[in-house]
């Protein structure tokens, strides 16, 4: 990373001090600076712990955290691009009510749904009750039924809400690949998904792949509530249990090579293989029509996985709040809902601002050095929330205690106890989401557009405005939307940083889903899922506008 | 229209992108100000359990409370503040938690009369950085159906191969197992607690899961017999508003342990005040306050925990089960003894 900065800087030293490259680099590195701390935290002395985790419980941690990358990676695939295909590529009933309502999972914070799951599919639960009274068994030990509190009940509470990250890149991908080269394969007898549709879509697949196993690798609700022992769970029993927060910001650290380690395959991978140019179609791609039993075929596609992403978690939490006759709690809930928004707007707004300002430097302006370190000032994703909000913390600390130092006033603080701490972390953390979506948004444009503009005599600053933004909006308002979902039903660094007396949705669900209070904690949940409609409805038209 | 108004924001904004970065981080220094008569909380224990008192406190001081609740990272927040952190005073549950603070040196000495008069000294520390404010037991629950009464009275019983296959209990490494641990390495050594744990973890029912509320639920649906928790998880699966809780509640028998030994396994929930406090004598005051009648008697009404205060006489309830004797150990071995009991638990596999 050092050396990625310092050849990134040498290059920029070489050109002329450009505002845009340096603009950017000074950006990167605020984002990299709570990382880094977390990095020198894990030079420290660990006590000797490694001997000890070596011979009992890494090589488990590390092996559960695998089989979970492996395992949400190709479900969450499966139903990503599954649902992609058939939206794109097919005329059925309900198309276009699926198109939307296939994002909505995004809204629902994963430890969430693996609470209702749990209620749902447990001993006592109506799914086990029903088969109960239709067999006529009265006790556990007279069926087997599959355990929901496991490694397989978390890949699938982890991939039913996590999909949506692949659905909504790959199907643009779909949607942008020339209809004509679906002629081609029609013409050669060749599938059109297997040899135009797929090969085509890998990037955006994998774009939107790395973000859900970042979330896999940092997650901690869902494991820890179903005691799946992955290196995120790790990371707390050494830093509480024994006192080692050295040895815990050792072991997240090994989390972080993990992805950057992904991402370095694939950039390996996509650095040997050129894509022909999928710019916009020749004419647009039609939906094509089908049969009765293809019609339900797509219709079983797209309800899947929103049946376990959505349906079945909120049926839950509907059923809590129904029957819970809590609705004295909406005032109170109504407040913690405004702190919310305000927040995450805030936070998406910034996020677009900057990872536009980065991306656009980077392609423009930087070099390759610069879109290296642009990439790796966005892997803050793949740290567990409060594992990086301890990061935050310490570079924030340093900030203040100078910001003291030249104010003269031992009690002055920029950062910390206040909101700007706060937001300091969603864009460390969320960067990664804003800026995947703006790059997927530079990366369709031609390569001349820029040229073509500069040739016809405008200056850069107004090609930016006059051209490339306004093509470019799309990208960014559906990333500043997701950011918006994401940052409303963030937890870990929310409840660690917030300043006195403030609640977000998440924070306020919290409290009472952590002693498994579910009626208590439904009605806001419930809350963040309905705050994250809108976004959802407006990121799927923007979607829908990208062709 | 919409989005084309979301975009001419994002452009304006993108123009302004250095002042618009300079007023949000502006924004955090101006919403925190700290006025007098005002007490900073950061607290591991849930707001919603924390408000009855504060509002007591409030009532009976004029002096305000301001609330931070997080699970954990709230001693690296108060290490990253420094001098220049508005927190007053440190809750927390578990023994173990106040052990970080105290290691990381964030916790101020008091010498308060009231609090040394009203916490025995097993129940706080001997510097002053930390005083308990109530107790819970760790308790083992049988079924009323299949396990006959007394066939258990110790935590060592679990460990009887005539239990295979009938206990449930949450994962060991959460901290009121680990401190259960640490309180059997007291009592035996670490090399007699892990052939202990090792034979607990051989008798269990099913992959150690859920909370403590689960295992009675497992218990209720016959899916194990025996299970640990903490005491105060019965009382509110009692007197709940949830039926189906109850019904748990009712399946099970509480068996307060090592009553002809050491006595029950407790822990506390406890606090102190922070190092860099700018309420300093407010904040002594709140903690003051808590071990107080009123306060100490809130602890069994609202979460059926034991007053840490002995002259208070626990609430109607907790009276009904009865009185027990506890472990004396000093509160702090525990402490000392959670890494290597961490070291097992690993070990062991539960």
């Amino acid at each position: 990373m050092v050396a990625t900065f310092l050849s990134s800087w040498a290059h920029v030293r070489s050109r002329r001090a450009d505002g845009w490259s340096i603009g950017a680099l000074s950006l990167c590195l605020l984002l990299l600076g709570p990382v880094v701390a977390l990095i020198l935290k894990a030079l420290g002395d660990s006590g000797g712990l490694w001997g000890h985790l070596l011979d009992t419980v890494l090589l488990r941690y590390i092996s559960n955290t695998l089989v979970l990358m492996v395992g949400v990676g190709i479900l969450a695939c499966l139903f990503g691009v599954a649902t992609a295909w058939v939206i794109t590529r097919y005329e059925f009933p309900g198309r276009i009510l699926f198109e939307w309502m296939l994002l909505l999972p995004a809204a629902i914070p994963a430890y969430i749904v693996a609470y209702t799951y749990t209620d749902f599919f447990e001993y006592a639960g109506p799914v086990q009750s029903q088969l109960r009274m239709l067999f006529g068994w009265t006790r556990p030990s007279d069926y087997w039924f599959p355990e929901i509190r496991s490694l397989g009940g978390a890949t699938l509470v982890m991939a039913s809400v996590l999909y949506p990250y692949i659905y909504m890149v790959t199907r643009i991908a779909f949607r942008l690949t020339p209809a004509s080269l679906f002629e081609i394969a029609l013409v050669h007898r060749k599938s059109q998904f297997w040899a135009v549709g797929l090969p085509l879509a890998r990037p955006a697949i994998t774009a939107g792949l790395a973000l859900v196993l970042m979330e896999v690798v940092s997650d901690f609700g869902t494991v820890e509530y179903f005691a799946v022992e992955t290196l995120t769970l790790g990371i707390f029993n050494v830093w509480l249990g024994m006192n080692n927060i050295v040895a815990a910001a050792q072991i997240s650290l090994v989390g972080f090579v993990f992805i950057l380690s992904l991402l370095g395959l694939e950039l390996y991978a996509r650095s040997r293989q050129r894509f022909a140019s999928t710019s916009r179609a020749t004419h647009a791609l039609r939906p094509l029509h089908l049969d009765l039993r293809g019609q339900t075929a797509c219709i079983l596609v797209c309800c899947i996985p929103l049946l376990f992403g959505f349906v079945i978690p909120v049926g839950v939490l509907l059923k809590f709040v129904l029957t819970g006759g809590l609705v004295g709690n909406a005032l109170a809930i109504a407040e913690v809902l405004g702190g919310s928004v305000l927040v995450a707007g805030m936070a998406a707004l910034l996020i677009t601002l900057v990872s536009t300002f980065i991306v656009l430097a980077a392609t423009y302006r930087g070099g390759a050095a610069l879109r290296r370190m642009a990439m790796v000032a966005s892997t803050g994703y793949a740290v567990p929330g409060t594992m990086l909000a301890i990061g935050v913390l310490i570079f924030a600390g340093s900030v203040d205690r100078s910001f003291a130092a030249v104010t003269g006033d031992g009690r002055a603080s920029l950062l910390l106890g206040g909101v700007g701490i706060l937001i300091l972390a969603y864009l460390v953390r969320f960067q990664a989401v804003g800026y995947g979506a703006v790059l997927s948004g530079i990366r369709r444009l031609p390569d001349n557009m820029m040229g073509a503009s500069r040739v016809l005599g405008n200056g850069f600053t107004s090609s930016l405005r006059r051209v490339i933004l306004p093509l470019l909006s799309g990208s960014m308002v559906a990333g500043g939307l997701l950011v918006f979902v994401d940052v409303m039903k963030e937890l870990p660094m929310t409840l660690l940083l917030r300043p006195f007396d403030f609640e977000t949705l998440a924070t306020y669900t919290y409290q009472f889903a952590k002693d498994e209070m579910l009626e208590e904690a439904a009605l806001p949940a419930l809350m963040i899922v309905i705050a994250g409609l809108l976004p959802v409805i407006l990121m799927n038209r923007m979607l829908r506008r990208t062709d | 229209m919409l989005s084309s108004c979301i975009f001419r924001t994002l452009r304006d904004g993108l123009r302004a992108l250095p002042v618009t970065l300079l007023s949000l981080l502006m924004l955090g220094g101006i919403v925190q100000s700290v006025h007098a008569s005002e007490v900073n909380i950061y607290s591991h224990r849930q707001q919603f359990l924390l408000q009855p008192f504060l509002d007591a406190f409030t009532a009976e001081t004029g002096i305000k409370t301001n609330v931070v609740y997080a699970s954990k990272g709230l001693a690296q927040r108060l290490q990253a503040e420094g001098e220049a952190s508005p927190a007053d005073v440190i809750l927390t549950v578990d023994i173990a938690r106040l052990g970080e603070y105290a290691d990381l040196d964030l916790l101020a000495p008091v010498s308060s009369d009231i609090l040394n008069a009203n916490i025995p000294a097993h129940l706080r520390a001997t510097d002053g950085r930390w005083f308990a404010f109530s107790t819970r037991a760790r308790i083992v629950v049988t079924s009323k159906e299949r396990v006959a009464d007394g066939a258990i009275k110790d935590f060592e019983d679990l460990a009887d191969p005539q239990w295979q296959g009938r206990i449930c209990t949450r994962k060991g490494s959460h901290v009121y197992n680990r401190a259960l641990m640490a309180s059997i390495i007291a009592a035996h050594g670490e090399a007699a607690a892990t052939e202990w744990g090792n034979a607990l973890v051989a008798n269990l029912a099913r992959r150690p899961q859920g909370n403590d509320r689960a295992q009675a639920k497992a218990i209720f649906e016959g899916q194990c017999d025996i299970g640990i928790m903490n005491h105060y998880y019965f009382g509110k699966m009692m007197f709940g508003d949830k039926p189906e809780q109850r019904d748990w509640a009712n399946a099970i028998r509480l068996v307060f342990t090592n009553q002809d030994n050491r006595g029950a396994h407790v822990n506390i929930s406890g606090g102190g005040v922070a190092k860099h406090s700018p309420n300093r004598d407010a904040a002594v005051q709140f903690l003051e306050f808590l071990t107080q009648t009123t306060a100490q008697q809130l602890y069994g009404e609202i979460n059926f925990e034991y007053p840490a205060n002995p002259s208070v006489e626990p609430g109607g309830v907790l009276q009904s089960w009865g009185s027990f004797n506890r472990d004396e150990l000093n509160i702090e071995k525990l402490s000392e003894l959670a890494p290597s009991a961490q070291m097992i638990i690993d070990r062991i596999g539960w």
